[in-house]
């Protein structure tokens, strides 16, 4: 790669100054869990006195630290754990030194919102990433007492939600396919469950999720807006330890321990709904001939293959289920694994391989001996990722690597029942292949600045087996039959694009609890839905870059202040952003995307532009964390065919949003935690009259598309959870007790104009003659007041 | 089918509640004029009904355009058939012997103040209807108990294969969203030859005029537009909300007209459901 070596070349010519300076002697070690022996990840390690200049450990528990004057004191703090304090004398330095921490006995994981180094937020050159540990997701209240990893991220700033009860997330102005939602590296198309009530994440299983809604990292790309890393955790290698619990809705366990040995370790974990159970219970055969319920499996292995190699399996696989009367079942689910290989090549080399395989599939099945039909599709995406790490001189890190895609969209098959009169239908499978080399540099520049660069090339082609339409003038029109058709055989090449990924991103630091980050980022997506709802549906469509549809990209050019006080126990930012984006899809109106080859004559295209201002104080630390955070943002389209050709905004644009998080533990026994959220209504279109057609009362809408709002939404929540921490040492239980929506604010979910009969809008046509008409409002509003308990469970 | 899966899952598991409420609505600054055309084979049904727009919660009667000149030009000779406005039926009608003929293209023109509008249509054969019959059925997935009426026939078409069947019981038209019962060739025609079974049951001694149109294309999609915006209930899983496209142009005059314009053959079949000839 004759192009990263010489950016590298160039980049350490203007800033490498202080990359050759004189060599520090360091100091090596690892931490390690007592019981079980599992390195703990992220743990602190500084000297005494110097709680500024520490590490964190790696993957591997480990760490290296420069060695001030010995002998010293080497403090590793790490959450849940006792504080280690040992003396360092020169001897040691020599050697790898293992320190293994206990366990509290009174773990304080529910009120650390952090586990990261205490000014991580100031040293780092992160702007626009944000992590939220599990430990603390788990102690949000929530929806029915599911814990829930994406709506807990709808918390904070800069991301925004299309409605009540969804999961979906709008990202700093970008729709929700725009986000990359990845498992141990594997993408998941689909990531809810229930129509997006709840997401596909069981929390037992997971180790940490970051949400990168700024700069991305040069080896993450594929989306315009978002990048949400979620990683499954690893089983402890000891003996058999399991959590769970069992809730309004669902019940989950966990299980972890040593598979072969010390050397490896597994983690399955498993959660069921039991809706359909609760509708059994009906008299009602309505009701009780119909199923509803998800399942989610996931499962990790993982192997130390020697001192410097590590494997690690990573699968999952969820199902959700409708299914009416024993005669309609709709059902989708994912499978995503991932294998994924760690070297350590030396102290300062190391070498990731990643192979991925993400499917998704839905089928419709429908028993009628007039109708009947099996409706079913299927999409995936492969992947192999190799990224190499160098580390020179502790000041300067560089990675390169590179990371291939295949994109494999099956024919929509609708297969009629034997007796059926409809007809087969199966569109054209569309595959695309996506080569991306990316490489980036780190390199601190001086004690106060520091910066990172990186690039990421992608090269797309979209190939065959498959059609292309040509159209009179070369524009799609539904109304007008293609000019001529081109068949492409397997692997044959349809069209291509290009695109260089600049990233960029500064920190300079004003003190040592002030910085300030700048940052560059541009992305391109090569596939996206093809939809004009605000929440997604199973049936979805994605579509990939084509002759006629060209890939969405994203510039986003963000500022932001960082400011640590009261020994980093609180966290103060404020960050700016600026995104553009082009080539965004809408659809037509009455556009009918699902049997059709030629989605391009239902869509339109276009541009789009958002920018915000996010603050946000958080406390880290002591009985009472939390935070606060205020977005002021808006986001734009510009799709000629919309609106007049003139820009508007999208559903999700809410320009005020406020979100109080607080938790509080009150005794060993007691914790508490609150929510509250506030934010401009969404963006609607109400009609502006009426009129009648067809001997219909029809609703007029103006030309111009949500220039309307929905009331402004503002809920909470809260949640208490009690534990008896001096019973039972094999067996910890605790009762969560949560509600929904507190103070029964009636929030809508949506407002539907149509004429009320008889004054009554449950009026039916059954119930009578009908003797007066006229037009109404009907606000259909979800979850006022929702109580839930849970209990949950260690061993 | 999807729409039935998630009210079925909205109403049922996310606990939803519904209440009337009031909302302080924009209003259109002007009134806009609303054109009902159809253009047939049979005299009898051709008619243009004119009426405004009015604010949403405005339930006073509907203004009726009484004043318009309306007139249809045959594209082919350019002979001019004129509507006069008749008050019985508060529509402008042709004399009744002016009917369309397959193959035409007609030219609905529409003159009202300082505002002029066109609109065309072709006149397309109509397709063959065999037989009609009806039969008792039990109760099953999204229908209920009753007598269920089939259609058989034949499309021998390759294009412009826009349907639409009009149902009238009784002497009262079906016409609330559900009713709408439109159909093109994306799964087929197979299923008009093994019989098309309408979507709502009849009682015995129920009267049932069946009226099969075939559109054009301009119009057939008017009709699943307004279909989809009658069924939109502004949630997130629906789209956002939008007049329905109008195959009426504004050539006089920037004010867009609501409606559309349909030319089509009508085949119309009468039954009488009678149990005793199950």
């Amino acid at each position: 790669m004759p192009f990263l070596r010489v950016l590298t070349l160039v980049y350490l010519f203007f800033f490498g100054t202080q990359a050759y300076s004189q060599a520090v002697k360091t100091l090596n070690g690892q931490v390690m869990d007592v019981s079980n022996s599992g390195p703990l990840i992220g743990a602190s390690v500084f000297w005494e006195g110097y709680t500024s200049q520490g590490t964190i450990t790696d993957l591997d528990g480990r760490f290296q630290l420069s060695v001030i004057s010995l002998p010293a004191k080497l403090i590793i703090s790490y959450v849940g754990f006792e504080r280690s304090i040992r003396v360092i004398h020169e001897r040691e330095t020599d050697k790898l030194l293992k320190f293994y921490l206990k366990p509290e006995e009174l773990s304080l994981q529910e009120v650390i919102i952090q586990e990261r180094r205490p000014d991580e937020q100031i040293k780092n050159l992160e702007i626009g990433k944000a992590s939220v540990p599990i430990e603390t997701i788990k102690n949000i209240p929530a929806l029915f007492g599911e814990v829930d990893l994406l709506r807990s991220l709808q918390l904070l700033p800069g991301v925004q939600t299309a409605g009540e009860g969804t999961t979906g997330l709008f990202v700093r102005g970008g729709s929700a396919d725009q986000n990359l939602v990845q498992l141990d590296g594997a993408p998941v198309y689909n990531a809810s469950h229930f129509f997006g009530v709840f997401s596909v994440f069981n929390p037992d299983a997971l180790k940490k999720v970051d949400l990168y809604k700024g700069n991305m990292p040069s080896q993450f790309g594929g989306r315009a807006s978002s990048l949400i890393d979620v990683s499954l955790r690893e089983g402890g290698r000891d003996k058999i330890h399991g959590e769970g619990g069992i809730g309004s809705i669902s019940s989950r366990l966990t299980l972890d321990g040593p598979l072969f040995g010390k050397n490896s370790s597994f983690i399955l974990s498993a959660r069921r709904t039991y809706a359909d159970l609760f509708l059994k219970l009906s008299s009602d055969p309505n009701i009780n001939n119909n199923k509803l319920n998800f399942h989610d499996l996931s499962g990790k292995f993982s192997f130390v293959l020697g001192e410097k190699d590590k494997l690690s399996l990573s699968t999952y696989q969820g199902s959700d289920f409708l299914g009416l009367d024993n005669q309609f079942g709709l059902g989708w689910t994912n499978w995503v694994s991932s294998v994924n290989w760690n070297r350590v090549n030396s102290e300062s080399s190391f070498f990731d391989l990643q192979a991925y395989h993400s499917r998704y599939k839905y089928r419709v099945d429908f028993e009628d001996r007039e109708n009947g039909f099996l409706w079913k599709n299927a999409l995936s995406e492969s992947g192999i990722k190799a990224n190499w790490t160098r580390i020179f001189k502790k000041s300067t890190t560089i990675n390169w690597g590179t990371h291939h895609q295949l994109y494999s969209f099956a024919p929509i098959d609708l297969i009629p029942a034997p007796e059926s009169a409809i007809s087969p239908i199966a569109t054209q499978s569309v595959q695309g292949v996506l080569l991306n080399l990316f490489g980036g540099i780190a390199h601190e520049i001086s004690p106060q600045l520091s910066t990172e660069a990186g690039i990421r090339w992608g090269v797309y082609q979209q190939v065959g087996k498959g059609v292309q339409y040509l159209y009179p003038d070369g524009i799609p029109d539904r109304n007008i039959d293609p000019s001529d058709s081109v068949s492409f055989g397997t692997l044959e090449k349809m069209k291509f694009y290009q695109g260089l990924e600049p990233r960029l991103a500064f920190r300079y630091l004003i003190n040592p609890e002030f910085s300030v980050k700048a940052a560059f980022n541009r992305n391109f997506q090569y596939a996206q839905i093809a939809t004009n709802s605000s929440a997604g549906l199973p049936i979805d469509r994605w579509i990939l870059a084509g002759r006629y549809v060209r890939p969405v990209r994203s510039d986003q050019i963000s500022l932001g202040l960082f400011h640590n006080f009261d020994q980093n126990r609180w966290e103060v930012s404020l960050e700016g952003y600026y995104k553009d984006l082009r080539n965004v899809i809408d659809l037509r109106n009455g556009a009918q995307v699902l049997f059709t080859d030629r989605v391009e004559t239902e869509i339109l295209s276009g541009n789009g532009w958002s920018y915000g201002t996010e603050f946000l104080l958080r406390k880290n630390t002591g009985k009472t964390t939390g935070w606060l955070a205020y977005t002021w943002s808006r986001a734009w389209r510009q799709i000629e065919g919309i609106s007049r050709n003139q820009p508007y905004n999208p559903r999700f644009d809410r320009p005020h949003d406020v979100t109080l998080v607080l938790n509080h533990e009150f005794s060993a026994s007691w914790t508490a935690g609150l929510t509250f959220l506030y934010t401009t209504g969404q963006a609607v279109s109400f009609p502006v009259g009426s009129y009648v057609v067809d001997n219909q009362i029809v609703p007029l809408y103006s030309d111009f598309r949500n220039t309307n709002r929905f009331p402004d939404y503002h809920r909470m929540d809260a949640s208490i959870t009690w534990k008896n921490p001096d019973k039972g040492r094999k067996w910890r239980g605790s009762w969560n007790f949560s509600v929904y929506n507190l103070y029964g604010r009636k929030n809508p979910f949506a407002y539907e104009f149509r004429t009320i009969f008889n004054n009554d809008i449950n009026f039916s046509f059954s119930d009578g003659e009908v003797v007066s008409a006229r037009p109404g409002v009907v606000m259909t509003y979800l979850f006022t007041f929702l109580p839930s308990l849970t209990y949950n469970f260690q061993f | 089918m999807i729409r039935y899966a998630v009210i079925f899952l909205l109403s049922l598991t996310l606990m939803s509640c519904q209440e009337e409420v009031f909302l302080v609505l924009d209003q259109n600054e002007e009134r806009l004029p609303v054109i009902e055309a159809l253009w047939t084979d049979q005299g009898v049904y051709n008619e243009v009904k004119m009426s405004l727009s009015k604010n949403y919660y405005d339930s006073m009667d509907l203004e009726i355009i009484r004043d318009a000149q309306v007139f249809i030009r045959v594209k082919s000779s350019g002979r001019v058939i004129p509507f006069n406005f008749i008050t019985a039926s508060n529509s402008y009608r042709p004399h009744p012997s002016e009917r369309a003929r397959v193959g035409e293209t007609y030219e609905l023109n529409v003159v009202w103040n300082d505002k002029a509008y066109q609109a065309s249509g072709m006149m397309l054969a109509a397709p063959i209807v065999d037989s009609v019959t009806w039969k008792f059925e039990e109760k099953r997935l999204f229908r209920e108990e009753g007598f269920y009426i089939k259609v058989y026939g034949k499309i021998p078409f390759t294009a412009d294969n826009n349907y639409r069947i009009r149902v009238i019981e009784n002497d009262t038209l079906k016409n609330q969203r559900e009713d709408y019962l439109l159909f093109d060739d994306t799964f087929g025609l197979q299923f008009f030859e093994k019989g098309l079974e309408l979507g709502y049951s009849f009682k015995e001694n129920d009267r049932v005029r069946l009226e099969l149109y075939r559109l054009n294309r301009d119009a057939f999609e008017y009709l699943n537009q307004l279909v989809n915006l009658l069924f939109n209930d502004g949630g997130l899983f629906s789209p956002p909300p939008q007049n329905p496209e109008s195959n009426i142009k504004a050539v006089k005059g920037n004010t867009p007209a609501l409606g559309f314009f349909t030319v089509s053959p009508i085949l119309s079949r009468t039954v009488l459901i009678q149990a005793k000839y199950d």
